[in-house]
């Protein structure tokens, strides 16, 4: 049986959310959680380790992959085998050029793809290195394992237009056992068991929802079964605040906080304001934003009109025109927005009537 | 359309009334709060539904305020009217658990369904609130000049922009051009961040810069050092030490050959004497002597010069570790050197990311773009209801305005600055210089206009509540004329008794509706 495990885009050395109080902070806990990484391999190590690329975020300092290196180092019996991939690539000068790794550590060099047995294991893993940020050649599409008994691995990286596409089919039935993916940072087993994109290990920007974390696998009697292990220290999570008409800033302020209470203040929040609201009521978004780690407040929000019957209350005047210019056609985000503003200054603004 | 009946079952204070309507004039008489704009608002709501708001409006809305406090649950009546030469029968029930909507043409007996439009289609389309702004005329509220004035020139630019008196163009864009003015500010704010940003890694690329600058001069110092101690061709030094040393081996081995040589000269020599003149005892310790002098003085160079060869060996291990200490000087600046370069390259494609992150729309230019369309929309529309109803309406406001004073004032005028004057048959006169009467009138003018304009073929009956407080007498009997000319169903609700008199003594039928 061999085990392993497969991450990708860890990133190492990336500050997300620049700006924001929180951003240096994470840039640390990148670090933090491959080690993490690391650490559970030295308690209970597994055969091999996967890395498919990006493991840097830019182009790796020297002393970084010391680091990295002596990290290696703390897992002797675990085989490594590391990529670089689009945003680490090998370029003039990079310190990746002739670095000195541990005996445990395969780094596929070139740009062309190259089969590597693992020392003692019948494991042989195909890949290579980007030497470029882009590259537009299928490299991936016409690979076939070595004729030996084993467990037979590519380790990729890219999938999309100027990254290497694959051809997910010709993947599918090219005789590889696994297919360690990286480069798309949204965790997916494109097949599962056997194609699998890990996601990155850390979630990097706010539209990473969800668990984020590595993948977990073994091979046994020409079969795999994988897991998804999630291991990041926090995610990025959507809020949605449902708004009513009898909402102010104050009560969804409460509501906001009894939110991030229940669900951890580590965390960070993208606030998503829905429902409909007092025509009259205004809403603060930039206030929502201090009561905990937000980097975003969507105001989905639209005003409690009834636009039905305000068309037919205000048919002939230039209300019921401007709604029934709007309604006539399926609208795109802006119109919908324009409806609603259109319909609030007509109507706010008015002068004061008996009705 | 002519109302022929009214059964109000329980609505307000109303209950049980029956009003038969005569198809020209009626009066609707009754003291202040008799129920005159309670009837007024039952036909509305008979006709359109009663109005329910959400929320915390719930309270004030034409429901609640109409709501009867006896027997709730019956909450409507019926009305009989004609339109389009056929008699209908509209009944309704208004109370939330007990609605009933019942609407039945009388002529061939079919029930039509409200549900599906069927009583918009008899309206012909005329909504609410064209209903509102042309059918039922209260008096102008404004009780000084100069708000008349704007209250009236109000109505005349909202009509022909829009069609609706209570709708103000000027203030609505007013309105839209600050919610605007919010979000342009808040970009600007994001845009000031970016570029804080940027200022933040320019900063840190200046300092990895002059880092590198001072490594630079590190290096050069290195270098000057190695090239005062000749290393810079480093095995030409470590020859030239090597060549000191070996010439110092070479006198060395050769004094100690010499010293040999002399010992054993000196020893064969003195033994040589003994043999060969035993007895003689001088010459050999003569030459014993002499030979040990000599390796004497040859011993002391000796060792002056084995002193000096471990004093060059002593300088080579000097200079080759010096040597070796700058060289790893120089291999661990360079390598910070390279650190630092590949530091600023990061650096640099951290600065083209949140330059290239700055193009990418924010959400205030979304909010700004729909406040554009918005904004833009609302012009265009109002153009068009202002080519289709505004020079019309100013026609047929003056032909009316002259028709009820007699021909005085000809023709109602409006500039592009919304203000409105009158021609007389001499001269324009500005709204302000009239007296209040005459604006009421040219306000009549206008709303009878309107009517005929955004009412289209349906001509609704008219609804004059309480509005010929200031009119005197003569002017009163124009008006009330010019109504019975037009042949049009018109409902006088007032609390005085000129009205009728006036009629009576104009010899003009009316109906008078009791209240």
């Amino acid at each position: 049986m061999i085990r392993f495990i497969h991450l990708a885009d860890v990133h190492l050395g990336f500050a997300p959310d620049r700006g924001f109080p929180w951003s240096s902070e994470r840039e640390e806990e990148i670090w933090e959680t491959f080690r993490r990484v690391i650490a559970s391999i030295s308690k209970n190590p597994v055969d091999c380790l996967f890395i498919a690329g990006d493991l840097f975020h830019r182009q790796p300092l020297l002393r970084e992959l010391k680091e990295v290196n002596y990290l290696f180092s703390t897992i002797p019996d675990t085989c490594v085998f590391l990529m670089a991939g689009n945003h680490d690539y090998i370029k003039q000068g990079s310190f990746y050029k002739g670095f000195q790794w541990e005996p445990n550590v395969v780094f596929y060099q070139e740009e062309k793809p190259l089969t590597v047995k693992a020392a003692g294991l019948n494991v042989y893993v195909t890949g290579l290195s980007y030497h470029h940020q882009e590259i537009l050649e299928p490299l991936y599409d016409s690979l076939k394992p070595v004729k030996e008994d084993g467990f037979h691995v590519l380790l990729a990286h890219g999938g999309d237009e100027k990254h290497i596409p694959m051809n997910m089919k010709a993947l599918a039935a090219s005789g590889f056992d696994y297919i360690a993916l990286g480069h798309i940072h949204k965790p997916e087993a494109v097949l599962r068991d056997k194609i699998i994109y890990p996601g990155d290990l850390e979630p990097l920007e706010r539209n990473d929802m969800g668990q984020r974390g590595y993948v977990e696998g073994r091979f046994e009697n020409g079969r795999v079964k994988t897991r998804f292990v999630p291991f990041a220290c926090r995610s990025y999570q959507k809020l949605v605040l449902t708004v009513r008409e009898e909402s102010t800033q104050f009560s969804l302020e409460e509501m906001m906080k009894m939110d991030l209470m229940k669900r951890g203040g580590k965390h960070i929040y993208k606030v998503i304001l829905q429902g409909t609201r007092a025509p009259e009521t205004l809403i603060f978004p930039e206030k929502l934003k201090a009561l905990g780690n937000v980097v975003e407040v969507l105001d989905e929000t639209r005003p409690a009109y009834d636009l039905e019957m305000l068309l037919k209350r205000y048919g002939g005047t230039l209300v019921g025109d401007y709604i029934a210019h709007f309604l006539e056609k399926d609208r795109t985000l802006v119109e919908e927005k324009a409806l609603y503003y259109g319909i609030q200054a007509l109507l706010e603004t008015g002068f004061p009537t008996g009705r | 359309m002519i109302i022929r009946r009214l059964t109000i079952k329980n609505f307000g204070k109303i209950h049980d009334k029956t009003m038969k309507l005569s198809p020209g004039i009626n009066v609707l008489y009754g003291e202040n709060e008799s129920g005159k704009t309670t009837v007024h608002i039952f036909l509305k709501s008979m006709l359109y539904g009663i109005s329910r708001l959400r929320g915390r409006a719930a309270k004030t809305d034409a429901y609640s305020t109409y709501e009867p406090w006896e027997n709730p649950s019956v909450y409507g009546g019926t009305v009989w009217f004609e339109n389009g030469g056929k008699s209908f029968r509209l009944t309704r029930n208004f109370h939330k658990a007990h609605q009933v909507n019942e609407f039945l043409c009388e002529d061939d007996g079919e029930l039509l369904d409200i549900e599906k439009g069927d009583l918009e289609a008899v309206l012909e389309g005329v909504s609410e609130i064209v209903y509102e702004n042309t059918v039922s005329v209260a008096q102008l509220k404004s009780v000084t000049g100069q708000d008349l004035v704007r209250e009236l020139q109000n109505y005349m630019a909202s009509y022909q922009g829009t069609g609706d008196s209570s709708v103000d163009l000027v203030r609505a864009m007013q309105m839209l051009k600050m919610t605007r003015k919010g979000f342009q500010v808040q970009a600007q704010k994001r845009q000031k961040e970016t570029e804080k940003e940027k200022e933040k890694i320019a900063v840190s690329m200046e300092y990895v810069r002059k880092d590198m600058d001072k490594l630079m001069e590190q290096q050069e110092e290195v270098f000057s050092q190695e090239e005062s101690l000749q290393m810079t061709r480093e095995d030409d030094g470590e020859e030239f030490l090597n060549e000191r040393i070996e010439r110092a081996e070479g006198k060395v081995r050769t004094w100690g050959w010499m010293m040999a040589v002399t010992f054993i000269a000196a020893v064969l020599g003195t033994t040589g004497l003994w043999l060969l003149f035993p007895g003689v005892m001088y010459p050999g310790i003569l030459l014993g002597a002499a030979g040990l002098l000599l390796l004497a003085w040859e011993f002391l160079r000796y060792r002056r010069l084995n002193d000096e060869l471990e004093r060059r060996q002593r300088t080579k291990n000097r200079w080759m570790q010096k040597q070796e200490r700058l060289r790893w000087n120089r291999e661990s600046i360079q390598e910070s050197f390279k650190e630092k370069e590949m530091t600023l390259e990061n650096l640099a494609a951290d600065y083209r990311e949140v330059e290239e992150r700055a193009y990418l729309p924010l959400s205030e230019e979304l909010e700004v773009e729909a406040l554009n369309l918005a904004m833009e929309t609302i012009e265009a529309l109002s153009g068009n209801i202002h080519n289709q109803v505004g020079e019309k309406l100013r026609l047929r406001t003056s032909r009316i305005l002259s028709e009820i004073t007699g021909g005085k004032y000809r023709e109602v005028l409006m500039d592009a600055g919304f203000h409105m004057m009158v021609n007389t048959q001499e001269r324009t006169i500005p709204l302000a210089s009239l007296s209040r009467g005459t604006m009421e009138q040219i306000y009549f003018a206008l709303r009878m206009a309107a009517g005929e304009l955004l009412c289209g073929k349906v001509r609704f009956p008219v609804i004059l509540d309480d509005v010929f407080g200031m009119y005197d007498e003569e002017r009163l009997a124009a008006v009330l004329r010019w109504l019975n000319k037009e042949h049009r169903q018109v409902i006088i609700s007032t609390c005085h008794k000129r009205e009728m008199e006036i009629l009576e003594k104009e010899g003009i039928p009316y109906k008078k509706l009791p209240l």
